[in-house]
């Protein structure tokens, strides 16, 4: 194998390619990215065997062929070369040598055929999505993903995929996050479950002009727009009736500047306590309070104004499931319904200027005496 | 002739001897208390065919001029009291006046005596009670007691003469008692020419645990020391998870006198309550400091009970002395088995329990339980290291701390649970979908029974019908916590479980739930996570040891470490 590259190409390659490559594994062919080089250029790919990375840069191919090379080192090596040629070439079937300038490096690699084949995903059957969509969903929605482990279900975030629209639920059991966006290509309806380190690979490796063509296999599903690939495994199972828990009466009505209230979460949430995260919102006609009160810790109390002219209502949250959830509201007011303090609670944008809708739900904290 | 007549002394002496003298081991104490009250530093005891043939006890104490020699076998003759207001507060172990005339009449008995004047020494020998010979007998100051072929003139008594060996076993617990007192005092004891005690005066009870148990035993005990204005407890608790379902030894001193209490040995159980497994009996050596007026130790003939003014109060004292010794990090082992507290153990020498019990005239004891230095708890987190995903390692001051993850969450949510369960506030987290969990009938009716704890705790559950149950609300103990697991768990534990009173009952239930709820070994904790754990467990009432008596922290020091290189 010979070729050359330049230093940016190649470092651009690595860098998307590097992410899905795993810090710790029992298999070490792993930690190191599969470099093919033919006369489309040089293909770099890197696994952690439940999600996969492919790209392809532009190389001078002189001679094809195919190595892996430690991934940590060699992305390390290329953001430290000039910006220049690289060349390299293999000697025998493990070494490689890598100039650049004066730069030598000699590499020792693994046989390619170590190397985990990537799930088969026929691209003939696809949806399109722009990237800009598929970011908006994925930012707004696989944050509320649960990180506990007797529910694999959880652990993923649910993707429908329908005629007129796509949408995206995660949840945790304690609060959930639903967005939805117009699609205009129909195509064929599908309900994906995604683990949501795959969708952050998707947001980091395509940029937002990209149109992305969608397919799926069995149960892997991949994404692609030009040579770059991403395929993940899909996690199996039927997603909980999450529509079926999303309140519709909730008739106490808050509207809220989201800047103050986030600020007067984060102040009381100092004194909240550490396991729990606990605030208390009281909400009367247009006055929010906020408290408080962590034995062995302290009190906390502030107020500010809001726009609710509902019955008094007070309710317990986890500081940090309200902060998540304001921190990703897309407009300067939020609106938050409540019914009771037991029930759940939903928040959603106000005057949203887009065609996507978002919700977010949380779950209220009660005090047991 | 009237029925009724005064009974000779020498049948009153019989009799009274029954009470005071019912085997070898109780004529052991006897002469040994009566050595000790004459000043001796070094007493041995030699028995033969389990002090059947032969007791002798052998002391450099005081020793006796011929006519005191003579008044001391005479019943109620003593030196140590003078009239009945000395007895509130006696300090001395004998005063009733009763041993020696009470041996005398049931032995071939002979007492050799030099008195510390340099006046010339005297044998007396008694037998059955009738003095057979007074004479003069060369001996250097001090007294030597032969007690030979007890109970020889009341057959009766000598037919209930357990075993040779129960026998000897029993003076040898007897000089135990009197040696963990007395650490001034050197003893040995030999039976049939086997030494089976032999202890040098000791410079800490440590040292003489370590004397009578085997240094194992002195090193797997944590050191107790409780003060409150009118009381002090004082002494060593084995540490719960070294403790045993058998073979306890317990060991009460009140004032420097033993005595025997199972309610107070149970009080200190209490102590352990929630650091030991429920049925294991943790050894304890318990000393008790309290005003001369508040106990009577004339309650009994071997004085073996006392009797206290404020039992509660006392009973309080001791089961919180006993949770404030579990509580410092020290009590945790060390590596190896040995225990961190054993680098502090040197130094404290024995020390003047006078105060409160010592009388005009009557010089307490030396007792043991001198002070112990304080041991510097709060120790500063340093980096922390998880290992094989169970372990968590820390630096600090004195050297390594490792701690068991599961263990020590274990205890931080239990004892967050018992202050819910006595009225704290919990909060619960509202599920978005509720969990569904089916249980058998037994589960079933464990969760209905204890649906006031669980709701205590923030499970809020709802019959679905049938054997189902909803849970609504769970508690959120930690980011990991798996609600329908833990529950499941606690429904198996609960209907396995049988629970006792009340309060049992919450301990029990908490100790099950903290254990259910808490991160198990092998989850991978991060950074804060470990921190949180760590400040958690320091903030417990007892972070060293887990609800089930097991160690949460071991301890390696750096001396320790530093030895093994050498350095």
């Amino acid at each position: 194998m010979k070729f050359t590259v330049t230093r940016e190409q190649l470092h651009e390659g690595l860098t998307a390619v590097a992410a899905s490559v795993p810090t710790k594994t029992t298999l070490p062919v792993l930690s190191n990215i599969l470099v093919e080089a033919s006369d489309d250029g040089l293909r770099l790919s890197g696994t952690d065997l439940d999600i996969a990375v492919s790209t392809v840069v532009a190389a001078e191919v002189d001679e094809p062929g195919s190595v892996t090379l430690p991934a940590k080192k060699l992305v390390e090596i290329v953001r430290e070369l000039p910006s220049a040629a690289i060349r390299i070439t293999t000697a025998g079937e493990q070494r490689v040598n890598l100039e650049c300038g004066r730069s030598k490096f000699r590499l020792l690699g693994v046989s390619k055929d170590e190397f985990p084949s990537f799930p088969p995903v026929d691209f003939e059957d696809h949806w399109k999505v722009t990237s800009a969509d598929l970011q908006k969903l994925i930012g707004h929605v696989s944050f509320a993903t649960s990180t506990e482990e007797s529910r694999p279900i959880l652990n993923g975030v649910l993707w429908e995929l329908r005629a007129d629209r796509m949408r995206m639920v995660a949840t945790n059991g304690h609060r959930l996050a639903k967005m939805d966006v117009p699609l205009t290509s129909a195509g064929s309806t599908a309900d994906l479950i995604v683990p949501p380190k795959a969708l952050d690979q998707v947001k980091k490796v395509f940029g937002p002009a990209d149109e992305i063509e969608i397919a799926r296999s069995e149960n892997h599903l991949g994404f692609r727009c030009g040579a770059t690939r991403v395929f993940t495994r899909l996690i199996e199972g039927p997603y909980p009736n999450y529509d079926q828990v999303i309140p519709k009466g909730n008739d106490r009505i808050a509207t809220i500047d989201r800047q103050t209230i986030m600020s007067a979460v984060r102040r009381v949430g100092v004194v909240a306590s550490d396991q729990t995260h606990r605030v208390r919102l009281s909400f009367s006609p247009g006055t929010l309070q906020f408290s408080v009160n962590t034995p062995d810790l302290g009190e906390a109390q502030d107020e500010i104004s809001i726009s609710y002219d509902g019955d008094a209502i007070e309710i317990g949250f986890n500081a940090n499931y309200l902060l998540e959830i304001l921190k990703l509201m897309p407009t300067d007011e939020v609106q938050l319904a409540m019914q009771a303090p037991e029930r759940a609670a939903t928040i959603e944008p106000v005057g949203w200027d887009d065609p996507a809708a978002y919700l977010c739900l949380v779950m209220p904290l009660r005090l047991v005496d | 002739m009237s029925k009724i007549e005064v009974l000779s002394d020498a049948v009153a002496d019989q009799i009274a001897a029954g009470e005071v003298v019912e085997r070898p081991a109780s004529v052991v104490k006897e002469l040994v208390e009566n050595a000790l009250d004459a000043g001796a530093t070094d007493i041995s005891i030699a028995l033969e065919t389990g002090g059947r043939s032969l007791i002798r006890v052998i002391d450099n104490g005081e020793g006796m001029e011929r006519e005191d020699a003579l008044l001391a076998i005479e019943r109620h003759a003593t030196s140590k009291i003078r009239n009945a207001a000395d007895l509130v507060g006696v300090a001395s172990y004998g005063f009733r006046g009763e041993a020696l005339p009470a041996i005398a009449s049931i032995s071939k008995f002979e007492l050799e005596t030099t008195p510390r004047s340099g006046s010339e020494g005297t044998r007396v020998v008694v037998s059955g009670g009738r003095v057979d010979a007074v004479e003069p007998a060369v001996r250097q100051s001090g007294t030597t007691i032969s007690v030979r072929r007890i109970f020889f003139n009341t057959p009766a008594r000598r037919k209930f003469l357990r075993s040779q060996a129960a026998e000897t076993r029993a003076c040898v617990d007897a000089i135990t008692l009197l040696a963990l007192a007395r650490l001034d005092v050197s003893f040995k004891l030999t039976s049939d020419d086997r030494v089976l005690i032999d202890v040098p005066q000791a410079g800490s009870v440590a040292e003489r645990i370590g004397g009578l148990f085997g240094r194992e035993m002195a090193e797997g005990m944590i050191p107790v020391d409780h003060q409150t204005p009118t009381l002090s407890v004082r002494g060593y608790i084995q540490r719960p998870a070294d403790a045993r379902p058998t073979g306890r030894k317990a060991f009460l001193f009140v004032n420097g006198r033993p005595f025997k209490d199972p309610f107070l040995v149970r009080a200190a159980e209490t102590g352990f309550r929630g650091a030991a497994t429920p049925g294991t009996k943790p050894s304890m050596v318990l000393s008790l400091e309290v005003p001369g007026e508040a106990v009577d130790v004339n309650v009994h003939p071997a004085k073996q009970e006392v009797r206290f003014k404020d039992r509660y109060f006392l009973e309080k004292c001791v089961e919180e002395a006993v949770r404030g010794a579990l509580s410092p990090v020290e009590s945790a082992p060390g590596w190896e088995g040995g225990g961190g507290t054993v680098a502090r153990w040197h130094g404290g020498t024995g020390f003047h329990a006078s105060g409160s019990g010592a009388q005009d005239g009557v010089e307490l004891p030396p007792s043991f339980f001198a002070p112990e230095e304080e041991g510097t708890v709060a120790p500063g987190i340093g980096e922390l290291l998880q290992v094989f995903n169970t372990f968590i390692v820390c630096e600090t001051s004195e050297g390594l701390t490792f701690i068991d993850q599961h263990s020590a969450h274990e205890r931080i949510i239990f004892e967050s649970a018992m202050r819910q369960l006595e009225g704290d506030e919990a909060v619960s987290q509202r599920l978005l979908i509720p969990i569904t969990v089916d249980l058998n009938s037994n589960e079933l009716e464990a969760v209905e029974a204890h649906s006031d704890v669980l709701a205590s705790v923030g499970f809020e559950i709802e019959p679905f019908g049938g054997r189902t149950v909803m849970v609504h609300a769970t508690p959120n103990p930690h980011p990991r916590f798996d609600a329908k697991a833990c529950f499941e768990e606690l429904a198996t534990d609960l209907a396995r479980e049988r629970f006792g009173s009340l309060p049992n009952r919450l301990h029990r239930f908490a100790a099950t739930y903290g254990c259910r709820a808490a991160v198990k070994a092998g989850q991978k904790l991060s950074a804060s996570e470990m921190r949180n754990l760590l400040v958690g467990l320091f903030a417990c009432d007892l972070p060293p040891h887990d609800v089930h008596g097991r160690p949460t922290i071991v301890r390696l020091q750096r001396e320790e470490l530093e030895r093994k290189f050498g350095r």
